[in-house]
């Protein structure tokens, strides 16, 4: 097989789904964010933002903590030391792969 | 294809999208601005005079930490109902970085103290010396993050600065009037950005049970 296609081929499919890719994006530069703030800057309904959380919880690489602040319910999310790595290295292999393309 | 950098970078820069940063900056800079008026003001040989400039880093520090807790206030009152909480990491920068940025500081430090033991002549330049290294360090976190405003705010720095220089309304003075009006540009900006959040991100109702908790 080519490199360049292994190198596709050997993309992180957790991550390397668009909606989940952009969560992992936003993650990697917070130490932690809400559910309305992922909803926003992604533009997923609450249904689907769930779903891809879980999908990436389910992986290891989110963390998703539900707490209150005062009397109102929050669920913060955080991208673990695994979902970091897996993202540092999804990023590394595309940008290998868009140099060799 | 999704832009992973774009998507970074925009997560960046959404810290600065209720402009309460800039709000923030701007009372300190007036606070600083106010500090240099009150060294013009009060006669150089009394016992104030000795006391203000004694005082100078705790003023910095302590209007730092004030500003910084209003400007958390703030945030938990205005931004995070609106469009969510988010907490930004805090990076710790390299040794290197680390000496590089002392070096800078002590060269601009030695720099303006040089500068202000010359000749009253020389003296006349600090606020457009203040004004370009404001203008500098504004255009570089412009150019990181991408905030259009902040080239205005850069510019904005150096024209001050080199305006009040220009219109030879003296050194201390200058710069407290430098700091003045520079303050308040930070400070429009902000309420300007911050009135167009308002307006764009209206607080939304109380949650329902499918909320951001249903997950």
């Amino acid at each position: 097989m080519p490199t360049d296609v292994r190198l596709l081929s050997d993309l992180d499919r957790v991550i390397h789904e668009p909606a989940r890719l952009a969560l992992a994006a936003i993650l990697s530069v917070v130490e932690s964010a809400d559910f309305l703030y992922l909803q926003r800057e992604t533009g997923l309904t609450k249904g689907n933002l769930s779903s891809h959380l879980a999908k990436l919880e389910e992986a290891g690489y989110v963390a998703i903590e539900k707490t209150y602040r005062g009397r109102i319910p929050l669920t913060l999310v955080r991208l673990t030391d695994a979902g970091a790595a897996a993202y540092k290295a999804y990023r590394a292999r595309f940008r290998k792969f868009l140099e060799k393309a | 294809m999704v832009d992973i950098e774009k998507i970074e970078k925009r997560t960046v820069r959404s810290f600065y999208d209720d402009g309460l940063f800039e709000v923030a900056l701007g009372l300190l800079l007036l606070l600083l601005g106010g500090y240099f008026f009150a060294q013009t003001v009060v006669p150089k040989d009394s016992r104030l005079s000795s006391v203000l400039s004694i005082l100078f880093v705790l003023v910095i520090v302590s209007a730092g930490f004030i500003v910084s807790r209003i400007l958390r206030l703030l945030k938990r009152r205005i931004t995070y109902p609106r469009t969510g909480y988010v907490a930004f990491k805090k990076k710790e920068p390299s040794p290197w970085r680390k000496i590089a940025a002392a070096g800078a500081g002590a060269l601009i430090g030695a720099s303006l103290a040089a500068l202000y033991a010359l000749s009253p002549s020389v003296r006349v330049l600090l606020p457009a010396v203040n004004g370009l290294l404001f203008a500098i360090a504004v255009l570089f976190v412009a150019n990181k993050i991408g905030v259009i405003r902040f080239y205005v705010l850069a510019a904005a720095s150096a024209v001050i600065g080199v305006g009040v220089t220009a219109a030879g309304i003296g050194d201390t003075k200058g710069v407290s009037l430098y700091y003045g009006l520079f303050g308040a540009a930070f400070l429009l900006s902000g309420l300007a950005a911050l009135i167009f959040y308002l307006n764009r991100f209206p607080r939304p109702a109380p949650e329902t049970p499918e909320g951001p908790d249903a997950h």
